[in-house]
């Protein structure tokens, strides 16, 4: 008789038992589909919030800019920036190249000034890509390069008692140390998550940072956008190659730097080992609890059988055949249990995601989100490993008595 | 130069431990099968004659003495090897017929052609053929739960017959069954020895056994009291 042909109807012997250690399983799985797929979702969905929210996947930046200036007075700026600027659009894997020029600055209505955080910026190649332009609390976004005009976060603007049609004026300390102001309109209002950045956010066109700051046609940052984000770590060095050779202005090594999105996203890299700290902790709860429930209930059905594995081993099985007979047995249940725990959780994760319900805002945001949970294959082909390795190993105890066990204690066992 | 015993055991002696008391099950036993044999091991409850079934059929090991095959030692055979040699070379019939309660009839006939690699086809023939000659032709797929006592045994006679062994080692394999049952078991025991030549040992205190037997060895507190 096979293995698994006997093994299998050993676990249909008791069919309400092996429904109990099957339905184990299933829980045990669904737990880790599930959360898997709403870890996982939640972490797609920061990180695309994350590149889309100005970040986009790869910066280039003047040498020492990345770490503060790297002691200079002033933050190294790229020179040339349109010349590097096409050749990285060069890329056929290049979606858009943002040239970004920060600066901070006063913000003030005649009355009152506010710090910002500004940043002088192509309004265009901005509303191609990124989520800003397009989620305006009020007002409408930049209109181009040279447009005498700023787009606030809506603390900010409340702040000032700014609003959509008003004037005010920006004051920063240009490249060389002196200090400069501009009067620009308030175009639009953006309503940004995170409130710490709502309450000092300015978006300027880049032709008005460039005169405020006096840097005449240098910037920050040339921000990439790719066709995908998987694709950052492999676009660096291609793209540092293609932009050899050019000047840099103020940098100390006269070099460019780049980082990817994942390298700057500090914030995504701290959720996300959170994110998996708690998924493991709850994984590895789940699987104690399955392995409990289910090594108790094999090494009854085996205390059970104990005449029988006796005759069995009478009969010429090897012991490790009978061990294998028992981890055969928490394969299938593992296995049954595993295809069921899966049409559970797309029945139910069919239910969440219907079911309209919203997610409380994390700690710092000013959203909330509305539930889903993704279908994440890793987390079924996990939950399927960790059950299968479960199992086994819960069927490890019965197997190694049946291994052990003396035949003449075996066929005398009452 | 004479061929070597199928079966035997030289000086087996076997002592369990009962609490804090220690049992001499078996003490010194002489005992040799060869080819053709119905030997009948007679003796009150106690007496040793399980004990020396389960070391004749490597079910256990000795305390004292040897058990040889064809005339060699397997005193040190490891567990895996032990059993190769009981799946290859002895059949066990149990009092309590001890099959396999999730298999049919064939299946359970049809097991210990499994352990040896054979293929599934092969192996339900000649399960099926065995099950023709005791008797159970129209119950191969039947499961155990629904066979008579009667049934059962022959199923069990035909499993430990299937991978054609040398000897047979039954156990009481009358207790459980009425009187007229139990002439038919011995009757289709008796003929399969006669026909085949396998050699048969017997524990047994039923006298209907006894007047069977070619040669019967009387076991009294693990020690043999007569031989004839």
């Amino acid at each position: 008789m096979r293995t698994w042909r006997l093994a299998w109807r050993n676990v249909g012997r008791n069919r309400r038992r092996s429904l109990l250690c099957a339905g184990v399983v299933v829980v045990g799985f669904a737990g880790i589909a599930l959360a898997g797929g709403f870890m996982a979702q939640s972490l797609e969905g920061l990180r695309e919030g994350t590149i889309r929210s100005g970040m986009g996947h790869l910066q280039f930046a003047a040498r020492g800019a990345f770490d503060g200036g790297a002691g200079a007075a002033a933050e190294p700026l790229i020179d040339d920036a349109a010349a590097i600027e096409a050749a990285l659009r060069s890329d056929p894997e290049v979606v858009e190249v943002l040239p970004r020029l920060d600066f901070v600055g006063l913000l003030t209505n005649g009355a009152r000034s506010v710090p910002t955080l500004g940043t002088g910026l192509d309004p265009a190649g901005e509303a191609r890509v990124m989520d800003q332009p397009k989620s305006l609390a009020a007002g409408r976004w930049l209109a181009d390069r040279d447009e005498r005009a700023v787009v606030l976060g809506a603390g900010l603007a409340k702040s000032l008692g700014l609003e959509v049609g008003d004037g005010a004026t920006l004051l920063a300390t240009t490249a060389d140390g002196t200090l400069n102001a501009i009067d620009a309109t308030v175009v639009g209002l953006a309503d940004l998550p995170i409130k710490e950045l709502d309450d000092r956010y300015l978006a300027a066109s880049l032709g008005l940072a460039s005169d405020l700051l006096m840097t005449e046609g240098r910037v920050s940052r040339l921000v990439v956008v790719l066709r995908d984000h998987r694709d950052a770590a492999a676009a660096r060095p291609r793209l540092l190659a293609a932009i050899g050779g050019a000047a840099v202005a103020g940098g100390p090594g006269g070099a460019i730097e780049a980082r990817t999105w994942e390298e700057l996203a500090q914030f995504y890299r701290q959720v996300r080992t959170l994110y998996l700290g708690i998924f493991g902790f709850m994984g590895a709860v789940l699987v104690a609890v399955v392995l409990l429930a289910t090594a108790n209930t094999m090494l009854m059905a085996a205390t059970e059988r104990t005449r029988e594995i006796g005759t069995l081993r009478a009969l010429g099985t090897r012991p490790g055949a009978v061990g294998r007979l028992f981890l055969a047995e928490g394969v299938l249940l593992a296995i049954a249990g595993c295809v069921a725990g899966a049409a559970l959780s797309l029945v139910v994760r069919l239910a969440l995601n219907h079911s309209g319900l919203t997610l409380p805002p994390p700690p710092g945001a000013t959203h909330g989100s509305t539930l889903f949970v993704k279908f994440y294959g890793a987390a079924y082909a996990a939950g399927l490993v960790a059950m299968l390795a479960t199992l086994a190993l819960a069927s490890w105890f019965p197997a190694r008595r049946a291994t052990r066990m003396s035949i003449v204690e075996a066929l005398t066992h009452v | 130069m004479t061929a070597p015993p199928l079966l035997a055991g030289e000086r087996l002696s076997r002592t369990y431990r009962l609490g804090a008391a220690r049992v001499q099950a078996l003490s010194e036993v002489d005992i040799a099968l060869t080819r053709g044999d119905f030997v009948v091991v007679m003796g009150p409850s106690g007496s040793g004659k399980t004990t020396l079934i389960n070391l004749l059929g490597l079910l256990d090991r000795p305390d004292g003495g040897r058990v040889l095959m064809r005339g060699e030692p397997i005193g040190d055979l490891d567990e895996n090897r032990r059993a190769d040699l009981r799946r290859d070379r002895v059949g066990f019939v149990f009092q309590s017929f001890s099959l396999v309660p999730v298999l049919s009839a064939e299946e359970n006939v049809a097991y210990p052609l499994g352990l040896r690699g054979i293929g599934d086809a092969e192996s339900r023939r000649r399960a099926r053929a065995l099950l023709d000659q005791v008797g159970l032709a129209g119950k191969a797929g039947v499961r155990p739960d629904l066979l008579s006592g009667g049934e059962r045994q022959r199923v069990a006679i035909a499993r430990a017959l299937i991978n054609e062994p040398e000897v047979v080692l039954a156990d009481e394999p009358t207790a459980n069954l009425d009187s007229g049952t139990a002439g038919g078991i011995l009757d289709l025991i008796r003929g399969l020895n006669e026909r085949r030549g396998v050699a048969f040992l017997l524990a047994t205190h039923d006298p209907r056994v006894v007047e069977r037997a070619r040669r019967v060895v009387t076991l009294r507190d693990g020690r043999i009291a007569g031989a004839a």
